[in-house]
């Protein structure tokens, strides 16, 4: 059995927006959401990089606190953009709680915070302290806290798939719920993901040398991938939902079916634990095209993986070249908000989604000047009024994790 | 500590921690408040504020049972008895 998959919700709270008006303006406009970096009592001393990907709005919870117990500020996020896309598809309780709908989310490393309050009482060598850490912290601060609290918080009773593969969690969760959906064992499917602000992350990629630090005075010109002047990644927070839905279902009812996933790529670089690797990349583009039965050439845009790293891009860009030539429009969304880590995959591609309905393509945001070595492909460096039947979503991760999502306009 | 002082401090835990006014004295919180074991625990922590010490493990495994607001009571009355 092999089942077409709609995708009949979506929602994400970005550094660019919460609400998909206020994203689709931010991109229009070429808003930037990148502020500097918060001073902590940690590690932002020490970080040489001063800037973050940051939601800088408020958001209104309305949580009950049986809900709130278990949930550390990552699972708001992912329990905000899961009903959100809840209500949006609606979806309702009783096909919820039946046993054909699951979830499929996850986040880089459960809720840091949590986990810095129980260090700090870990090491405080206080018998009090090592007391009081919380029955609740453990489930707060889990890698599938975001899954299994969208279970809770809408009573879900079929399966729980936790992606925690850093950079590529949230769209592991796209593709694992698209083949769980496509093969006939579940019929919906929440995926997403979501991270909270975290410096630790920050001081990882800065240790490797791999954070932008030459704009920290401007923000909002870092990161700038493809550019020939990045210098480094961005560190982001956000989350973002999908509802995937089995096509005739979604039909049946008359459901608003905002695209189609066509098709999964995943696959591992089997070597590198950091650096891409260009046949990796290369053959995960060409496993997503062959999943999905189509050539490159229907492809109409590439949502780039793009860090702005300064090997990352290059790797990335001759890829892309290989598989696509210089056909499709490729744009790096990360240059908006920077890198939301678990949850860039579904925020790009909820942002790819927005694109389709809306009819144009985002440029790459602080892409000026195209570095020569990525130069081989077709950048998008001013907004294009053009119509997206086919997109491609990419993403790459620590350990040699890749992924390629096709999504296609419904028609 | 009087008994009605004692059940003073717990309606107001009640109501400040776990958001549960005026539970019936006899209503099993389980059932009817959905107060599960997470909060159970939270309210031990709690209690062990009003006692102004803290309880063993034994003690703790003892107030697993507690299903209502007077049993409640009953256990932080017995086990200050046991501290006086």
């Amino acid at each position: 059995m092999q089942r077409r998959v709609a995708i009949t919700g979506a929602a994400a709270i970005t550094p660019i927006g919460h609400h998909k008006d206020e994203i689709v303006d931010s991109l229009v406009k070429g808003k930037s959401g990148v502020a500097p970096l918060r001073e902590d009592d940690l590690l932002s001393g020490y970080i040489h990089s001063k800037v973050y990907g940051t939601i800088g709005y408020p958001i209104a919870y309305d949580f009950d606190r049986k809900y709130r117990k278990t949930m550390g500020p990552v699972s708001y996020y992912a329990c905000q953009v899961a009903k959100e896309a809840i209500e949006a598809a609606g979806l309702d309780e009783a096909f919820l709680t039946s046993g054909r709908v699951g979830v499929a989310f996850g986040s880089t490393h459960g809720s840091p915070t949590i986990q810095r309050e129980i260090y700090k009482n870990f090491f405080s060598r206080s018998q009090s302290r090592f007391a009081s850490v919380g029955a609740v912290d453990y489930l707060k601060s889990m890698v599938h806290t975001t899954a299994v609290n969208i279970t809770k918080m809408f009573g879900i009773t079929g399966r729980v798939i936790a992606s925690s593969t850093a950079c590529a969690t949230s769209s592991q969760a796209i593709g694992f719920g698209y083949e769980t959906i496509k093969f006939g064992m579940q019929d919906a499917m929440v995926c997403g993901a979501g991270d909270e602000y975290d410096t630790t992350t920050v001081a990882v990629f800065d240790n490797l040398l791999a954070c932008s630090t030459d704009f920290n005075a401007t923000p909002h010109r870092t990161p700038r991938p493809f550019d020939v002047k990045r210098d480094g990644l961005v560190v982001g927070e956000g989350a973002g939902a999908v509802i995937l839905e089995e096509y005739d279902r979604a039909r049946k009812r008359g459901a608003d079916i905002l695209g189609e996933v066509i098709g999964f790529g995943c696959n591992n670089n089997g070597g590198d634990l950091i650096l891409p690797s260009p046949r990796g990349v290369s053959e995960v583009i060409r496993l997503g095209l062959e999943n999905a039965r189509i050539r490159p050439d229907q492809v109409d845009v590439v949502s780039a993986h793009a860090t702005a790293t300064k090997m990352g891009d290059i790797i990335e860009a001759k890829a892309i070249h290989a598989i696509y030539g210089d056909l499709p429009y490729v744009t790096g969304l990360k240059g908006y908000m920077g890198h939301t880590m678990a949850s860039c995959g579904v925020i790009e591609a909820i942002m790819t989604i927005y694109m389709m309905a809306e009819g144009f393509i985002a440029p790459t945001l602080n892409l000026e000047e195209v570095d020569e070595r990525c130069a081989m492909i077709r950048h998008v460096t001013e907004l294009q009024e053009s119509p997206i039947r086919i997109a491609s979503v990419e993403n790459f991760a620590f350990g040699g994790v890749n992924t390629s999502i096709l999504i296609k306009r419904f028609q | 500590m009087t008994r009605s002082q004692i059940q003073g401090e717990i309606l107001k835990i009640f109501k400040e921690e776990f958001e549960i006014e005026n539970p019936g004295l006899d209503d099993d919180l389980r059932d009817e408040h959905e107060f599960d074991s997470i909060d159970a625990l939270e309210l031990l922590g709690r209690i062990e504020g009003i006692l102004g010490s803290r309880l063993t493990q034994d003690e703790k495994k003892q107030a697993m049972d507690i299903r209502t607001i007077n049993q409640i009571i009953d256990y932080v009355e017995l086990m200050a008895q046991k501290r006086s």
